[in-house]
């Protein structure tokens, strides 16, 4: 055999011997990932370009949809008014947050773990059920509306309602604080004491240690939190949907043009706009950061001088407990309203438990299908993220950082600019028609979850020792034998603390539902989002009340038997 | 039974397409003999911890061929070539007890299981953990020697072809250490399974080796055994990377081939003539030549000042080692480009720091090597 026929050979054979069963198993999410990520962000982009309505019209791109910018006053007040919600709620987050984070990470004080339990809030309470609270209590017939301007109205000053720019924001900060909280006293208590302890040495005082050594330190910290907060806040729709009134921000501007006219072009380039300011927002804060991060030589060993003045702790206790009762106001509120049938003015009226005794007959269908969707989506998730993050993590392939980013794009995109993706690639009679179906609606959770699972076991891979793995190959054991036995046990928390979470929060989805939704597959969250813009406020409060104690029980036990913090998952790469 | 273990030319680049690839292994070739226990011995960042994975298979390899006795394995994943290998975290699965952990290679080969606890019994009773493994704790309740013992265990269990130890000792106390390499040297020869063990230590590796090999930037530099690699380095690294070697500058005072005897003059008119067999240069040696002479630290001698046939030194340090008493020298810089280092097994009477002394060589120890280019002996030393 001549040497070119012998090389044939050998490779044929090394082909062979090769342990194919990885890459079998990795084009699975690759496929899930092109068809119903690409795909559908592919579609969008070219609709958007498209003009009004809902064909596709190749021959006839161009900028029509986003020249409303520049001539519809409906569209530029709906820009600004996102513009102007999601950067006030990033300053209000923050300037509730970080001096809760410092108090808690470095004043001595009582009930840290109780003030900490904030910090799961944003999980636990879905946005637009907070709003609802509001509504109640600060309305047009809000009790402490009402009380409030008993006090205040002598003095000249009148509190206007909720409804408007302004009680968005304020929901809004009070919603998302927990994230600059959290990320902003995990930095306070971790940054090595003994940098402030060399700057005290050498003879700064504390004010200039503050500002020279400490805050420097947790800038990154601080930074990742309110990025998250103006995330959160550009993509939110259950609050400006309850409390904006007159007043449109993106999201719902997208929601009309979708549900009162069917523009599905229209609303791509809406969609499009408001995920280029997000995309915008998060490189300014990337370079912001990058120019700050400081590789800090940790000692766990030392622990943080914490403030013991008397003033100091009474400040902090005093702080604190305010900010926490404000932001437990909405639950009660919701607890109270429950059992109610009217709230308006300084009581509630008429007691009743008809809320409760009528959710079998009202919502049956519903909750079966929140359940239904939210289980079957977050295995689906689990699967799915774990397969990415094993890949990602473990194999390195040539452009893993594109699967990555692919995998955490849905992190940044609001819920309804995946519904309107969805909407672009499979409704109407499209190759792949999914429109009104389970399949569109469970398809779309696991696009947009699929990132909790990744970061939570991409979190467990970096801890899992690679030589584990290295060894049981070794031992003679195949990938899928060392997967099945070595890697996916010694991960399983971080995939449950993932799955869990997907789940917690997909039982209360509505931004992504609410287009999305068929009579048929309509959830609890459309639900209760119905019967507050109906009035039915009691019955309302019951189902959120529901809602609220399954999501809280079920993380509270995941807490309880994981014993990890569910913050993780939250961070961006 | 016993398998040779054999590298043809074997070359390892990482990233060969990027900005900026590294050459790991440059052609290493060499031989191990069935049943040997053979070290790969050199500095971090040599290639040593490389070519063990190589030879595992745990990376693939850019050119030539590994061979497992006669059976090329270049192209062979890792979990067809049984194999055993110790990590140097000992890599042990903290979900798994201390039985399951070795039980796993047999249970990856579908051993009946009267067979497994037979052959784990039998392996844990080699390594001297039967207790252990009648309480059978999980493996992270165990100490660092235990942990180790558990892991060779485990690598051996299914009797592997080839035993591959990566810096098994480097996460262990100094008593520990010496007392398990002893021990890995006993089950080795038990057992009688070719084995690699790589170390950057190079009193564990002529502790624990038949044979070992020296290797720089990919390359080997020398191999044999420990007496051969100390007593006779073919070049100056190696004589200073295996125990410590003073140099001193020196030029032949006439030409010679590799074979013949010398002179060598060094500076202050100090003329040395070394053994014949001490010529390490390449080609013999042309008058003139700037050489290194090398000269252990027990083949210096200290007298008091003003001897005859000495150099004028100042003692800088004294470190009392217990078995003998170590000096540190300065000599004029002409003369050797280093403090020296002398160990003595007798103090100088009444010699301090700061003062001066005579420095005495024993001429039929000193070795001539080529004075290595572009490479400053005194930053290779591994402290």
């Amino acid at each position: 055999m001549d040497e070119r026929g012998l090389q044939k050979e050998s490779r044929i054979e090394r082909l062979l011997q090769k342990d194919w069963t990885p890459y079998l198993i990795f084009a699975v999410p690759l496929l899930f990932l092109a068809l119903f990520l690409f795909w559908p962000l592919g579609i969008t982009v070219l609709r958007a370009f498209s003009g009004p309505g809902f064909d596709v019209d190749l021959s006839n791109l161009g900028l029509d949809n986003f020249e409303r910018f520049m001539t519809s006053g409906l569209y530029q007040r709906s820009l600004r008014n996102s513009f102007v919600v999601s950067a006030s709620a990033v300053v209000f987050a923050t300037l509730i947050g970080l001096p809760m984070g410092y108090c808690v990470a470095r004043v001595k004080m009582p009930f840290k773990n109780l003030f900490l339990s904030i910090g799961i809030l944003p999980v636990i309470m879905p946005s637009f059920i907070g709003a609802f609270s509001w509504v109640i209590l600060l309305g047009r017939q809000g009790v402490i509306r009402l009380f409030l301007n008993r006090l205040f109205v002598p003095l000249g000053i009148v509190i206007p309602s909720i409804y408007g720019v302004a009680g968005i924001i304020f929901a809004m900060s009070l919603t998302y604080f927990p994230f600059v909280f959290l990320l902003s006293y995990g930095a306070f208590s971790a940054a090595n004491p003994m940098l402030e302890e060399a700057a005290m040495m050498m003879g700064a005082r504390r004010p200039r240690i503050m500002r020279s050594i400490t805050l420097p330190l947790v800038i990154p910290s601080i930074g990742a939190g309110a990025i998250l907060v103006f995330i959160r806040s550009m993509g939110n729709y259950g609050i400006p949907a309850i409390l904006g009134g007159d007043q449109y921000v993106l999201p719902t501007l997208i929601y009309f043009r979708v549900s009162g006219f069917w523009d599905l072009n229209s609303a791509a380039a809406i969609a499009l706009v408001s995920v280029i300011i997000t995309g915008g927002a998060l490189l300014l804060q990337k370079y912001v950061i990058s120019r700050r991060e400081y590789e800090t030589v940790s000692s766990s060993r030392s622990e943080q001088h914490l403030h013991t003045h008397w003033l100091a702790r009474l400040v902090a206790i005093v702080y604190c407990t305010l900010v926490l009762v404000v932001a437990m106001l909405p639950n009660i509120t919701i607890i109270i309203m429950s059992f109610f049938e009217y709230w308006r003015g300084a009581l509630p009226t008429g007691f009743t438990l008809e809320n409760y005794a009528r959710i079998p007959q009202l919502v049956s269908s519903e909750i079966f299908n929140s359940l239904f969707l939210a289980t079957t989506a977050s295995l689906i998730t689990a699967a799915l993220g774990c397969m990415v993050a094993y890949i990602t993590e473990r194999r390195r392939p040539k452009g893993a950082i594109l699967l990555d980013m692919a995998v955490m794009a849905p992190f940044i995109l609001p819920g309804i600019v995946v519904a309107v993706a969805f909407l672009a690639a499979f409704a109407g009679d499209a190759v792949i028609p999914l429109g009104g179906t389970y399949l569109i609606l469970l398809i779309s959770f696991v696009v947009r979850r699929t990132p909790y699972v990744f970061r939570s076991v991409v979190a467990s891979l970096t801890q899992l020792d690679v030589t584990l793995e290295e060894s049981s190959m070794i031992s003679g054991a195949n990938w899928l034998y060392t997967f099945r036995r070595v890697t996916f046990p010694l991960i399983l928390s971080g995939i449950i603390a993932g799955t869990i979470l997907t789940f917690a929060t997909l039982l209360q989805e509505l931004s992504t539902t609410i287009l999305l939704y068929s009579a048929r597959t309509r959830t609890v969250p459309v639900r209760i989002f119905a019967m507050v813009q109906d009035g039915y406020f009691g019955q309302g409060a019951a189902l959120s009340v529901m809602l609220l104690a399954t999501v809280f029980v079920v993380v509270y036990v995941m807490n309880r038997m994981l014993g990890r913090s569910i913050s993780s998952s939250f961070k961006l790469g | 039974m016993s398998l040779s273990m054999r590298y043809d030319g074997v070359e390892k680049v990482f990233d060969p397409q990027g900005r900026n690839p590294v050459r790991a292994l440059n052609g290493v070739s060499f031989t191990i003999e069935p049943g040997e226990l053979f070290c790969l011995l050199g500095p971090s960042g040599c290639g040593k911890t490389t070519l063990l994975r190589c030879t595992a298979g745990l990376e693939s390899i850019t050119g030539g061929r590994i061979f497992y006795g006669d059976r090329d394995v270049t192209t062979i994943p890792p979990f067809r070539r049984n194999i055993g290998m110790v990590f140097q975290s000992f890599a042990l699965y903290p979900h798994m007890n201390v039985f399951e952990n070795v039980a796993y290679g047999l249970r990856v080969r579908k051993v009946p299981e009267d067979t497994i606890e037979r052959k784990v019994s039998a392996i844990m009773d080699l390594v001297g953990l039967p207790d252990v493994l009648k309480r059978n704790p999980s493996p992270t309740a165990l100490s660092g020697g235990q942990k180790q013992r558990v892991a060779v265990a485990r690598a051996l269990v299914y009797d592997p072809e080839i035993l591959l130890l990566d810096e098994p000792l480097a996460n262990l106390d100094a008593k520990l250490r010496r007392r398990m390499r002893a021990e890995i040297r006993r089950i080795q020869k038990v057992t009688k399974i070719t084995t690699i063990f790589v170390t950057h230590d190079q009193e564990e590796a002529m502790a624990i080796g038949d044979r070992l090999a020296v290797l720089r930037d990919g390359n080997v530099e020398q191999l044999g055994t420990s007496s051969e690699v100390y007593s006779a380095p073919e070049n100056a690294f190696v004589a200073n990377f295996i125990g410590k070697m003073n140099f001193f500058h020196g030029r032949a005072v006439e030409s010679a081939t590799a074979d013949e005897q010398v002179r060598i003059g060094i500076a202050g008119g100090l003329v040395l003539e070394p053994q014949e067999r001490a010529i390490k240069t390449k080609h013999g040696l042309r008058a003139g030549e700037p050489v290194l002479v090398g000269v252990r630290p027990e083949h210096l001698m200290l007298r008091s000042e003003g001897s005859n046939g000495g150099f004028a030194g100042t003692v800088n340090v004294i470190q009392n080692l217990g078995q003998f008493i170590r000096y540190e020298v300065h000599v004029d810089p002409r003369l050797a480009p280093d403090a020296l280092e002398i160990d003595m097994h007798q103090a100088l009477d009444g010699c301090t720091e700061g003062d001066h002394v005579s420095v005495h060589i024993d001429q039929a120890q000193a070795l001539v090597f080529s004075p290595e280019t572009g490479w400053d002996i005194s930053q290779d030393e591994v402290g």
